[in-house]
Order: structure tokens, then sequence, then C-alpha cells
């Protein structure tokens, strides 16, 4: 009885979206990840527009599935444009987008101190992850940094705070 | 069973999404010589794929956006430039601050122009043919510096051509797009080009490592390596030409990985980092432009003059060559002439007569040993006196007292019997062992030279019916 409550509330609290929104969103994270570096700098790459995205979407579907696939999507779709190994970024936001959502089902997460902080621990993660990959499974060296690492997790933490607020308005309402 | 799949759908849908992409990356890991897993550059068709698809997807915005640029900029321009008019039309703070963006925007377009007008030198001056190409896109991560034109395939670009800027190499094309190419720049981990160091002239492999710098990996520690040398292309990768300028020695450090190796970290002549404008070097044949073909006209000319004079040089060489005395006995007397000789033919020199050239042909005088043997090489010799200076068997030489002179048993030649030497004996008194049968040295008329020593060689046997000289110098 208790898990069908929790069920139930779970099921009203999941914000839905146009398909479109979906797409469209995904591709302009793609494209200003691409594209802002040319503005600012590529050593100054402090943000991650697709991991901000896939943590977004995974925490207002509270499904780790969508979370997983969108994530899954993205990083892969990132890797493609890194010309590097194809599944670095992709096994990164498949964790990223899981634990997002299984995070989501718990906690409120409205709350802007939380996606504040989730966005922070789950950068700090995706770093890791990205570390791990490079250095045990392809055998390549990685330009880990702890500061760079820092101000990334930072930069999507600010980033968070004004991108969630922005996407809350194209959710539907049942 | 279908309770455990429900509960754990969750997390079994992460393992295989997990699974299947680790399995992705394995497929792209190959195994080093040195017996490393490390990460395969090179593309399977599969992996292709997915980097298609994902440029078809972002490629069009970013070009969308870097078109519209110019024209956006000069709309916002324009916009903020009418509400200062009209707000502030009388105010002289919107007027400095008109200004100050005019001369913002002028100062951008005079260093876009200046950087336009300095590749447009160099392409024309360069030896090879280039394509300007503008870069739209960066691979949006620090770990990966790939970058993004807006030429591809429609333009004639194929992989693996080089990437520069008139400061030095850029990097080379790694995947071509329909109206896009992917740029793998120098400093990228999978990077790889032949560099040279200018002063030592040392090779290496220069590739990025992971901090996006530039290093020549591979080097035996060398103390003369020094920051600041130059380094250029060393054109055997068959990408870059050779001789482009890469950059200069920044330090060296050990490398860690393998005592007694060195790596060279290099500070690159081109702006990597800030990339607008690059040429893609699209073929490899010289170009010439029309003061380089001249000068190579008034070249070769110069080196035609320059052959002449050379063939002078030996004409006068030869010349001189024949007037100078040589060996050279001017009393020997002149053969006659081959009868035989088909006409037409070109007249040998006779042996110690006079040449074309006003000199004399030389026949050289052999002093004949003190003390003859078998392995005296000047018996050899005298047996066998130069050609030029033998009479001809068949002419009219033949017939006078050749009888007098055993010839060496010849086959196939006519000789007359009463030259035939007999059987060589085993021992004769004048020499230890048995000799084989040579011809004497005759002179012109066929006669032995009465004046001459008497051959070493003489065949033992029964002595000729003329006596010949035995007198030893």
């Amino acid at each position: 009885m208790a898990v069908k409550m929790a069920n139930s509330r779970r099921d009203l609290e999941i914000h839905r979206y146009p398909v479109p929104v979906y797409l469209l969103v995904m591709l302009i994270a793609l494209v200003l990840q691409a594209l802002l570096p040319r503005v600012l700098g590529p050593r100054h790459i402090w943000y991650d527009f697709p991991l901000v995205i896939t943590i977004y979407f995974a925490l207002a579907r509270r499904s780790p599935i969508g979370g997983m696939v969108i994530g899954g999507v993205m990083g892969i779709f990132q890797d493609a444009l890194t010309g590097h190994a194809i599944g670095v970024f992709g096994i990164a936001k498949t964790i990223s987008g899981y634990l997002a959502a299984s995070v989501g089902v718990r906690i409120d997460v409205q709350n802007t101190i939380i996606r504040v902080v989730l966005n922070f621990s789950l950068t700090v993660l995706c770093s890791a992850i990205d570390l791990v990959i490079h250095r045990v499974l392809l055998g390549m060296e990685y330009g880990w940094n702890w500061r760079n690492t820092l101000f990334q997790a930072v930069g999507n933490s600010v980033l968070a705070l004004f991108v969630f607020p922005l996407l809350d308005r194209f959710q539907t309402r049942d | 069973m279908e309770s455990f799949f429900v509960r754990y759908r969750n997390l079994l849908v992460l393992l295989a999404l997990l699974l299947a992409q680790i399995i992705g990356l394995a497929m792209q890991v190959r195994r080093t010589p040195a017996g490393q897993m490390t990460f395969d550059a090179g593309d399977g068709s599969g992996v292709r794929l997915i980097r298609l698809w994902a440029n078809a997807v972002v490629s069009p915005p970013e070009r969308a956006l870097q078109t519209s640029k110019t024209q956006t900029g000069g709309f916002w321009s324009n916009y903020f430039d009418l509400i200062h008019v009209r707000k502030e039309n009388k105010d002289l703070q919107a007027t400095i601050d008109r200004l100050r963006l005019e001369q913002a925007s002028l100062l951008e377009d005079a260093r876009q122009g200046q950087r336009l007008q300095a590749m447009n030198n160099f392409q024309q001056k360069y030896l090879y043919k280039t394509l300007a190409a503008q870069v739209i896109g960066t691979s949006g991560s620090d770990q990966s510096r790939v970058f993004y034109i807006d030429k591809g395939k429609s333009d004639g670009l194929v992989r693996d051509m080089a990437v520069i800027t008139a400061d030095g190499i850029v990097g080379k094309v790694r995947e071509v797009f329909p109206g896009t190419s992917q740029v793998l720049g120098i400093n990228d981990q999978s990077s790889g080009a032949g560099v040279i160091l200018e002063t030592t002239r040392i090779r290496g492999i220069l590739r990025g490592n992971a901090f996006g710098q530039p290093q020549i990996v591979g080097l035996l520690a060398d103390q003369r390596i020094k920051p600041g040398e130059k380094v250029f292309t060393a054109g055997g990768d068959q990408i870059f030409p050779r001789g482009l300028p890469v950059g200069e020695v920044q330090k060296v450090v050990p490398d860690p990985d393998r005592d007694g190796f060195i790596e060279v970290v290099i500070k690159p002549s081109a702006h990597i980092d800030s990339l607008d404008e690059v040429l893609v070097i699209t073929a490899m044949e010289t170009r010439f432009s029309p003061d380089q073909l001249k000068d190579l006209a008034t070249s070769v000319d110069l080196k035609g003059a320059e052959a002449a004079a050379i063939e002078d040089q030996k004409k006068a060489a030869q010349m001189m060559e024949d007037r100078l005395p040589g060996l050279t006995d001017p009393n020997a007397p002149v053969p006659a002439p081959n009868p035989n000789a088909p006409p037409g033919s070109a007249p040998t020199p006779p042996a110690n007569g006079p040449t074309p050239y006003g000199g004399t042909a030389v026949v050289p005088k052999i002093l004949p040993a003190q003390h003859p043997d078998r392995f005296t090489p000047s018996s050899g010799n005298l047996a066998t006196p130069p050609k030029s200076a033998q009479p001809d068997q068949t002419g009219p030489a033949a017939g006078k007292p050749a009888s007098a002179t055993p010839a060496a048993p010849k086959p196939g030649s006519a000789k007359p019997d009463s030259a035939k030497p007999p059987a060589p004996k085993p021992a004769t008194p004048n020499s230890a062992g048995p000799k084989p049968p040579v011809k004497k040295p005759t002179d012109a008329n066929g006669s032995a030279p009465a004046t001459k020593a008497p051959s070493p060689a003489t065949p033992p046997g029964p002595k000729p019916q003329t006596p010949q000289p035995q007198e030893r110098p």
C-alpha cells in the first residue's frame, strides 16, 4: 500500500515536456558546448551544458531509465564531437542521469540548494569517471586538474541556477 | 522471477547501458607493440557513422550561427544605435558610447582585415595549393583538441590534408563531411607529425600531451636541445610539407615512462587556441607564381651556360692531356696499316706513331726482369705484348720469317707448320719448370726485335732455326 502511495505521489510530481522541447534543448546544449569555447577560449571550459540538461531532465522526469537514455545520447554525441573514443562521456552521463533520477524520486528537487549541490557533486563524479575511463580503460593520459574540476563544478551549479527555472517554463500541465 | 526484473528494472537497464558502452569502448582500443592498451585513433565504420550523425546534428546550427554572425552583429549594433539616438540624441555620453562601439567594431574589422590580408599574401606566395577555411566550432571538451571548419567534401577536402596558418602548422583534417570538416590539432593526444629541430637536426614525432601542449616524444636524452630552438616539419609523414614552422622548444623534460628518453615541449608558432581562419593544403604539387617561373627560367639558362662552360673545360683538358709528354717512344717504328681493316672504319692510332692531336701514341716500354721466372709479372707482360703493337698474322708480315718466331699455339689460327713449336719438354737448362708456350714479342714486321731483351718466357724446346739473341741485360 505504501509503495502504491509513493508511486502515486511520484506520478503526480512528474514533469512532462513536449517532445520537440527535449530535442531542441539537447541540440542547443550540444551546439552551445561546441560554440562557446570559440568565444570564451578553449582553456576556460568551466561549463558542461549537456550534463546540466541531463541532470535537469532526469530530475524532472524522475525516471532513471529516461535519465540514463538522455544522458547516454548526449554523452555519445559529445564523444563524437571530440574525436576521442565513443563512450567516455556516454558512460559518465548515463551514470549521472541514473543517479539524478534516483535522487529525484526521494527528495524535493525544486529546492535551489539541492539543485546546486546535485550539480556540483555530479560534475565531480563525471570528472572522476572520465579520469578512470581514460586511464584504466583506454590507457591514455588525462590532464586532470582539481582546480579545473572545481571550477567546472561551480560553473555547472551556477548554470543550473539559470537554466533550470528557464526550462521549468516549458513544462506541460496535466 | 518476474518480480526480480520489475524490482531491479532500473538497475538492470543501467548495467545493460554501461555494458554496451564499455564493449563499444573496448572495440576502439588496440594493443600497442609495447603491450599496452591504448585508444586507436583510426575509427571503424560504426564509429565514423556516429561521428557523422553528431556532425550532421551540430554543424548546421554552428554554420548558420557563424554565417549570420556579421549580419546579426550589424543588426544589433544598428538597433542599439537607434535607441541611443532616440533617447539620448543630445547627450554627449550617448555619442561617446556609440563612438566606442563603432571603434570597437572597426577595430575588430581592421584586425580581421589584417588577418585575412596576411593569410591572402601567404596563400599567394605559398608553393602548394591551399584553400582558406573558417573555424566554426570546437569539440567542446578540454580534453580534445579538435575543431571544425566550414569547408568539406564538396570543396574538395579529403582526410589527412594539412591545415596551416601563415604562422605554422595547425593540424590535419581528421574527418570530412559534406559541408564541414573535423580538424585534429597538433596538440591533441592522438595527433602525430614528423618534425625536425633546426640546429641539431634531430627528428621526432610531435603529438599533444594531456594538457594540450605539443611535444616531441620518444627522443633520447640530448644535451644539445635547448629552449628556443626552432622546430620545423620534417616532411616524412606525407601530410605536412617539409620545412613548415611548427614552433620553438619551450622546455625539455624527462620522459616519465622511459629512462633515458626526453620529451621536448614545444611552443607552437600558430595560435592554436584562438584560430579564426586557416588554410588547408589541398594539393602538394608545387604552384609557382609568374615571378618564380621567371626565376626558374633564368636558373635554367644559367645552368645551360654552366654546362657549356664545363664542356669547354673538358675539351681544353683533353687537348692539354694530348700535348703533355707521357710514356712515349718516339723512336718506335710505325706499324703498317691494316689492309684488312674495313673501309670507312676509324683509323687506329699507330703504335708509337703520331696521333691526330699532334702527339705520339704510347707503347709502354717494359724493361725485362733481372731474373725472370714464372712468377715475374713482367714475363707475362712481355710474353703478351699489347695488341696494337702486334702485327697482323694474316697481313703481309705473315710471310716473313715467321717460322723463326715460335708463336703460341692458337687454336683455329692459321700458322705455317714450321712455326708450330714441338711439345714442351718438362725441363730446360734455363728454366726450373715447365712453362706454357707463349708468343714471343715481335716488331711490326713480325720478327723479334733484335735489340730487345729476350723473352724470359721463351718456351723450352727445340731451338728455332734462326738463332734468337739470348742476351741478358
